[in-house]
């Protein structure tokens, strides 16, 4: 370690939701337990309304023909909405409708709460902090007064090791890939996994739309996802291909 | 036209023991790679202004024995010069034109404070989340 850190200042709790683990570190020196009890309250509620695992969920009533869409709670239409904006701005690459014909927003779920549990930190006067979901994070501020957030994206053959590293203050970060547990994104279009590339991060304002644009350029592939990267507005990314070629848009905020 | 050339020799001998005497009539491979850059000329786009497109293409050449295999990969592509002469041409081949750079995966390690990455559901990685975060709470 290039800098001794005895004892960081803040707070650090570690959750399962959503069947992922999320890590809220705040490095303010404010209290900040109340704040990460409504952030996780939060979650729970999102895990509550939008999984399709569970059977008394707003999604599974919808997907049963129980609830109508535009009955649901305003944060589901309001999730929904978006989704179908996704599939336009994705050339259809990002599409909530499963094979099967039932929708699962989750591509989008994960990011749009993220983004919320930050504006609680924020609301909560907190300024930096970074939070997690299963690899996909927003982080604002300092990790420590003399230094910015490091974080590191993982290298896709080599878990152990990163294969670039962003500095930043002020950054939502998403990478879709299939290596951590096989193959779970798949291209709409072909109905298949892709192939010949292992992962696909997006940095920009908002892990909601940094996260499915990810995995949207995931499921495109590798001719495709560097090329579409490259004209997204306000957005950075980093494509990494089977053949072990990376591809950067030239803003990527990698040093 | 402006040329950077860097050269990379490697010569990767077949492991053999030294004392093998046959050593010396085995063949050996060699390999050769070169990465040149080449800038192609100023093209004028309409009456919008000038436009310049570069890359760098590695050229690898395999010789075992008297057999040599030649491979050439475009390995980056930037374009230093597009029509930006007012905000609105500035905004459009900023979304327009797609401007990659290209290179090799290669692994660092870092100090870091957060790992983004595929999704991992196991209970181990966020176990071991959890102790590595524990334990850096009291490094």
């Amino acid at each position: 370690m290039s800098v001794a850190v005895h004892e960081l200042p803040g707070i650090r709790r570690v959750e399962q939701i959503m069947g992922l683990p999320v890590v809220v570190d705040v490095r303010d020196d404010d209290e900040a337990g109340p704040a990460l009890d409504q952030l996780f309250d939060w979650l729970r509620w999102v895990d509550a309304t939008f999984s399709t695992f569970k059977e008394d969920s707003e999604i599974s009533r919808i997907n049963r023909g129980d609830l109508r869409r535009k009955d649901a709670h305003s944060d589901v239409r309001q999730v929904l909405d978006r989704c179908d904006r996704l599939r336009d701005e994705t050339d259809g690459y990002f599409d909530m409708r499963t094979p099967n014909g039932s929708i699962d927003p989750a591509g989008l779920v994960k990011g749009w709460a993220v983004d919320r549990a930050a504006a609680i930190l924020d609301g909560s006067g907190l300024h930096n902090y970074a939070v997690s979901a299963g690899g996909d994070m927003r982080v604002l501020g300092r990790a420590i007064p003399d230094l910015a957030w490091r974080v590191g994206i993982q290298h896709p053959l080599d878990r152990q090791q990163v294969a670039a590293v962003v500095e930043t203050t002020d950054l939502a970060i998403a990478t879709s890939g299939a290596y951590a547990r096989g193959d779970h994104v798949w291209n709409p279009h072909s109905g298949r996994a892709p192939s010949g590339i292992l992962s696909v991060t997006i940095v920009g304002r908002e892990l909601g739309t940094a996260d499915p644009y990810a995995t949207a350029a995931f499921a495109m592939g590798p001719e495709r996802a560097p090329h579409w990267t490259a004209r997204l507005v306000g957005h950075e990314a980093m494509t990494i291909l089977a053949d072990e070629t990376v591809f950067k848009t030239g803003g990527f905020p990698d040093e | 036209m402006r040329k950077s050339i860097t050269v990379l020799l490697t010569v990767a001998a077949l492991a053999l023991p030294i004392a093998d005497a046959t050593a010396a009539t085995r063949a050996t491979t060699k390999k050769i790679v070169v990465s040149k850059r080449f800038t192609g000329s100023v093209t004028s786009v309409d009456r919008w202004g000038d436009l310049q497109v570069t890359i760098v293409v590695r050229k690898t050449t395999t010789i075992t024995g008297t057999k040599k295999r030649v491979t050439r990969k475009i390995t980056a592509v930037s374009v230093p010069t597009y029509p930006n002469h007012t905000d609105r041409s500035i905004y459009i081949n900023q979304t327009a034109l797609p401007i990659l750079k290209a290179e090799a995966l290669r692994a660092q390690s870092a100090n870091i404070n957060m790992v983004s990455g595929a999704t991992d559901s196991s209970d181990a990685f966020a176990q071991s989340l959890q102790s590595a975060i524990l334990k850096a709470k009291h490094a």
